[in-house]
């Protein structure tokens, strides 16, 4: 790594004012560490500890809304109990996270605001699109693992699970953007990496994502994944899926997908299409022909889209419960 | 190396004001000298350091290591390069392998992807801290029972992560200490060993179904 | 004539590692741990480009850099690179910061030539090539036997396929390296190797000094699959770098090296036609294998048909260059491929025929002892209960299961083998042999059988290993190391009981008369050295080769695609079992990176760039503990063949088995390792046309 200056700010105008022009904050530090040690970012000149903000690491459990402050991290998630009622997915989606010793230190924040996987991003000596480059090597080379839906000629997808899952539980996450607080649906966190190839997000610099604020509308979620390996492995494919769910009939659905899309992958016809219905394999389907009609896949990435359509399914139907 | 240039910080704030004052111990007296010593501890607090070395403690093993580290030292730097605590191996230093594994707390974390710096207000564990007056954890033990181990070079790290995992729940399933133990890897394949002695470790009954055959 | 005891109370029974305390405790120090007084951290640096000739390097700016205390070039000027991550330079300094700030410091003038990394480009005409005048494909001589022309026609069913493996890198959990010290003797290295000779050999060829000069120390080592047996780039560096600063030096390879330049497992690409007749023998056998062991290395050339005789065949093989670090020996070269293609098609063809495909071995397979073994292992597995025709398993998560057979002679003991045991007065034991412990359980097995010889207890033996000043024993690969130190330390204990009878005047010194005898030495401790024995023939001490065989049961979910392996069953022989336990820790390890290959592993190449896509850990996929099955082993006992070796067979066909394993669950044949998700559905017919713009 470039040699930085550090320093722990104790309040968000601190940290703010700290990170200047060329700082960067550290929170969990597992993806900012991992971009520094390949010199893949232009190096912070300082890295601002933002572990010791007041307030942001607390779990608020309301009746209407549940609010998890940004340094809260996705072991807490996953130990929890009571998150295991209300956001069954939620907890089933961090305790797919990497792995343990990740999980003890990688936040809510750190998760969502994590860099592009693709290895040609991640690669030290490529140039790719996205670092500025001229080609996106991963368009004409090695694809397995990137987007089937495509805004800009970068083909990296989102790859967070926090994100897909808070997509289906329409979560909000409350941003703190030039001392003020900006509200962004997943949709709206991730439109930039859509529309613009050097963004992995809608971030600007200096933007801190606070809190993210989940509706117990839908007490029913589920969350699958596929990866090669069992454990500990880039989700090749991941689906959430939230509803409310009466008399075997699906209330305000939402189905989202993760690694197939820049943005968590929504499709809001099959949202609507689902709204109403009875659980079934037809229904889910259906729903799933929907979300996945205007992929595109790739040389070598087509098997996402089975891939995809089955987790959807799976997502959806496992939100029958054990009725 | 870079020195820190006030420039960088922009136009005059009051946190540069304060930077210039100096780090100054808190003495109030009055409700005046108390609010700037507030301000000043805050100042303290939130001090800019480095990019050279500075003064770095890291409690390790119930001792207290004193170390001069750069900021972008890490943890498992920290502890192999700059001390002789070898028991945490490097094995990737990208956070994927775990070799690196110590307690944090309790909580097994990758000190490979952990800043010494701020590795500071936390009790660390390493292998080299389990063994209580000689005598080997009920988890070192059950690794040599159950030849869990091989060349040994993952060992350290996955006798820490079942160590934790034991802690939390004293009586963990098969299936229990594979997620426990899933940031582990190991190329000599001991795995089904680490199982076994993972839940001897826990007074569970471990019998193994090799048979053998006497010509 | 000398045999190994009828009776044991050790030799084939269960004895814990006797170095476990050290690595339980962390007290084993491994070359990255060596406290050497003063040491500098020592870094690589390593071409960006796949292909360049570099004309300058300039080393100015990195040795300003504060803590930097020495830099060199790696080769002469002008260099020519051949692959991504070839050496270039390497600076040493008092922290790892300061050098790796420095490798960026360095400046290379260099002119990017054309390159090419995958096989089927470099075999295209016009192909950039990897060496100057020399065609990237190095087709072999072909092989004949009898006439497959005519024999083809005669056979009653005939399966063609395309196996192909995919290039597998070692990456043992320590990387290579060591710690290096100049005293006024000469060099001391603290070496990751697992040939303390070879690596010897190593530093004295290259830094001109004499054997004597060097001396090789390996206490304990983090793996090396055969990567590690022999003298090392980085080595000499960093002795270089020691020199040149005047300190020792710490220098090992980063994960990323390991990925890039310290060798890999060539890939196969295999075109097998295979014939049999109606009866179900084997008729008729013919393969076109090529495969890339890189820029160089080994050939790539397999031991086909493996295992079953064929009476016609006709095999052509050809090595095919990259711009791609060479190959090394991994473990059991270059069996598993062989085993894979050959397994794959032997069910393919049993298919074909109708005939079940574990019948289909036992008729055409002349090994008696694999016979043996197919026969525990399929009543363990349940083959009778669970073998169904291929794709019949109901549901959406299909089970199915398949099998393989392996044989390794490993080029047998090695008879320059030699040991030295100091036996003090106080009845202590000191074994010195210079071979290595990998991880295999080499001091253990020491231990094992000098407590039976001598009638003592195991953790009364004290074990040295890994050191050139000790009697010269074997680099620990071919899997010979078991079979050429057991009959070494039983010589050095016959030897010793004799003298130590004869000093004592007692008739038996083993056991409860040992103290005694030892006591009447004196003041002086016994010397006693020995050295590899044959002994009685018709039961020797040891021999090769081993045979081996495994059963995989696998679920496969055809929707998502992803293999699950449910159970592997190995019964494994390998002569006179020493330590069952340990024993039992290396077939599992085998079966668990013989499913990393079946399943997980492949370096990636990238065509546009030349680069290695995977150098870690995060897309290069080792098997973890979540994929590991449920592994039931049978050990044959087979004391009348004297100790023999585990390491390499215990890999080899389980990849075949699991391969089987998947094809009979779907019903189609995925042909190609590792046997992804990805690859999987496109078997199904699953995966949708790529849609381009």
């Amino acid at each position: 790594m470039k040699a930085f200056q550090y320093a722990t700010a104790h309040s968000t105008d601190s940290a703010r004012e700290l990170i200047g022009d060329k700082g960067a904050y550290l929170a969990g530090g597992n993806d900012l560490l991992g971009l520094l040690k390949e010199y893949l970012v232009p190096g912070p000149d300082i890295l601002v500890n933002i572990k010791s903000l007041p307030g942001l690491n607390k779990i608020e459990r309301g009746e209407k809304t549940w609010i998890f402050g940004a340094l809260v991290t996705v072991g807490e998630i996953e130990r929890d109990a009571e998150i295991g009622k209300v956001f069954p997915g939620l907890r089933d989606a961090a305790s797919e996270i990497a792995s343990p010793q990740i999980r003890n230190v990688a936040t809510v924040g750190g998760n969502l605001s994590q860099h592009s996987r693709c290895w040609y991003f991640r690669q030290r000596d490529t140039v790719c699109l996205k670092k500025g480059g001229d080609l996106c090597y991963a368009r004409h080379s090695e694809n397995r693992y990137h987007s089937l839906f495509t805004g800009t000629d970068c083909i990296s997808p989102v790859v967070s699970s926090l994100a897909t899952t808070f997509a289906a539980l329409d979560a909000t996450a409350i941003v703190l953007r030039a001392g003020k607080e900006t509200r962004m649906s997943m949709a709206e966190l991730y439109q930039k990496a859509f529309t613009d190839t050097p963004a992995h997000n809608s971030l600007n610099p200096g933007d801190l994502i606070l809190r993210v604020e989940i509706p117990t509308t839908r007490s029913r979620s589920a969350y699958l994944q596929v990866s090669d390996k069992h454990a500990f492995d880039w989700a090749l494919v991941s689906c959430a899926a939230a509803a409310e769910v009466t008399d075997g009939k699906l209330k305000s659905p939402r189905v989202a997908l993760g690694s197939i899309s820049p943005v968590p992958h929504q499709v809001q016809a099959a949202n609507d299409f689902l709204d109403g219905k009875t659980l079934d394999d037809a229904t889910a389907t259906q729903a799933a022909d929907l979300i996945l009609k205007d992929a595109k896949p790739l040389e070598h990435n087509g098997y996402k889209v089975p891939l995809a359509h089955a987790l959807i399914r799976r997502a959806l139907l496992k939100l029958k419960g054990d009725a | 190396m870079k020195k820190p240039e006030p420039e960088n910080f922009g136009a005059f704030s009051r946190r540069t004001f304060l930077k210039s004052i100096g780090t100054v111990a808190a003495t109030a007296a009055t409700a005046q000298v108390r609010s700037v010593a507030a301000e000043l501890e805050k100042v303290n607090a939130e001090k800019v350091v480095g990019p050279d070395a500075v003064p770095v403690t890291l409690t390790v093993n119930g001792e207290k290591l004193k170390l001069m580290l750069e900021p972008r030292v890490t943890l498992l730097d920290a502890l192999r390069n700059y001390s002789s605590v070898t028991g945490p191996k490097e094995g990737c230093d990208r956070a994927a392998c775990g070799a690196c594994t110590v307690l944090m707390d309790d909580l097994p974390v990758y000190s490979c992807q952990k800043l010494a710096i701020e590795a500071q207000d936390s009790e660390i564990t390493t292998i080299e801290g389990l063994a209580k007056d000689g005598k080997l954890s009920p988890v070192q033990q059950a690794f040599w029972d159950k030849d869990a181990l091989q060349c040994g070079y993952c060992t350290p790290g996955f006798i820490m992560s079942v160590t934790a995992l034991l802690k939390f729940n004293p009586r963990p399933t098969a299936d229990e200490v594979r997620h426990a133990c899933a940031g582990n890897l190991c190329r000599c394949g001991t795995h089904p060993h680490i199982i076994q002695a993972a839940l001897q470790a826990s007074g569970a009954q471990v019998t193994s179904k090799t048979e053998v055959i006497n010509a | 004539m000398p045999s190994w005891p009828e009776q044991t109370k050790y030799i084939s029974h269960v004895t814990t590692r006797i170095d476990a305390p050290e690595k339980v405790t962390g007290r084993a120090h491994y070359s990255s741990d060596i406290q050497a007084n003063g040491w500098l951290y020592g870094t690589i640096l390593r071409s960006k480009w796949p292909a360049a000739t570099i004309s300058a390097i300039n080393l100015d700016k990195a040795l300003k850099i504060p803590g930097i205390k020495a830099a060199i070039t790696a080769k002469d000027l002008p260099q020519n690179v051949r692959f991504y991550g070839e050496e270039i330079a390497a600076v040493c300094g008092t922290t790892k910061q300061a050098c790796l700030d420095a490798l960026r410091a360095i400046e290379v003038t260099a002119q990017p030539r054309q390159f090419v990394v995958h096989e089927d480009d470099a075999m295209k005409d016009g192909a950039p090539q990897v060496w100057d005048g020399r065609p990237n494909a190095a087709p072999g001589r072909p092989r004949e036997q009898g006439s497959v022309d005519q024999a083809f026609p005669e056979c009653a069913a005939v399966i063609e396929g395309f196996y192909t493996t995919a290039v597998q890198l070692h990456h043992p959990m320590e990387t290579h390296g060591s710690t290096v010290s100049w005293t006024d003797e000469g060099l001391t290295a603290w070496a990751s190797t697992q040939a303390i000779s070879a690596a010897r050999d190593g530093f004295a060829g290259p830094l001109k000094l004499d054997h004597s000069q060097v001396r090789v120390i390996t206490d304990f080592m983090g793996g090396g699959f055969g990567a590690k047996l022999n003298g090392s780039v980085e080595g000499v560096l960093a002795a270089r770098l020691s020199k040149e600063a005047k300190a020792p030096v710490r220098l090992m390879l980063t994960r990323f090296d390991e990925a890039l330049a310290v060798g890999n497992r060539p890939s196969s690409f295999q075109k097998i036609k295979i014939g049999a007749l109606t009866d179900g023998t084997l008729h008729a056998f013919e393969l076109d294998n090529y495969g890339t062991p890189g820029i160089a290395g080994g050939d790539v050339n397999l031991p086909q048909p493996y295992i079953y005789r064929v009476p016609n065949t006709r095999v052509k093989q050809t090595n095919v260059a990259i711009n791609a670090g060479a190959s090394r020996a991994f473990r059991a070269p270059p069996h598993p491929p062989a085993s894979y293609a050959m397994e794959s098609a032997m069910d393919d063809l049993a298919v074909k025929l109708g005939m079940d495909p574990l019948e289909f071995r036992l008729k055409n397979d002349a090994s008696e002892v694999r016979q043996r073994e197919y026969k525990i292992g399929a009543e363990k597995i349940g083959w009778k209960e669970k073998y169904q025709k291929p794709g019949s398993s109901p549901g959406v998560v299909k089970t199915g299961i398949g099998c393989a057979g392996a044989a390794w002679g490993g080029g047998g003991p090695s008879r320059n083998t030699r040991g030295d045991a100091q036996i003090n007065p106080d009845g202590s034991i000191e074994f010195r042999l210079g071979v290595q412990d990998i991880g295999t359980g080499t001091k253990t097995v020491i231990a094992v059988v000098a407590a039976e010889m001598l009638g003592l207890k195991p953790e009364q033996i004290t074990v040295k290993v890994g050191d050139t000043n000790f009697p010269p024993g074997p680099g620990s690969g071919g899997s010979t190391t078991c079979a050429s130190i057991s009959p070494t330390v039983f010589d050095i204990c016959a030897k010793a009981l004799e003298q130590l009878q004869t000093q004592a005047g007692i008739a038996d010194a083993r056991g409860d008369n040992w103290f005694a005898a030892c006591k009447k030495l004196g003041v002086t401790p016994l010397l006693v050295h020995g050295q590899w024995q044959q002994g009685d023939s018709a039961r020797p001490l040891s021999s090769s080769p081993a045979y081996g065989v495994q059963f995989a049961e696998v679920a496969v979910d055809t929707e998502t695609g992803q293999v699950t392996v449910k159970k592997v069953v190995g019964v494994h022989d390998c002569g006179l079992i020493v330590d069952a336990l340990t024993l039992e820790s290396q077939i599992n390890g085998g079966i668990i990176m013989g499913m990393g290959y079946a399943l997980y592993e492949e370096r990636v190449m990238d065509d546009l760039s030349g680069v290695v896509l995977n150098p870690n850990f995060e897309t290069y996929k080792l098997s973890g503990i979540g994929d590991v099955p449920e592994i039931e082993l049978t050990l044959l006992n087979m004391p009348e063949r004297g100790v023999i070796g585990i390491g390499e067979p215990a890999t080899i066909p389980t990849a075949g088995a699991i391969a089987n394993a998947v094809a009979n669950a779907i019903g189609v044949r995925v042909y190609s390792l590792p046997i992804t998700p990805a690859k999987v559905l496109a078997a199904l017919g699953k995966v949708p046309k790529p849609v381009t713009a």
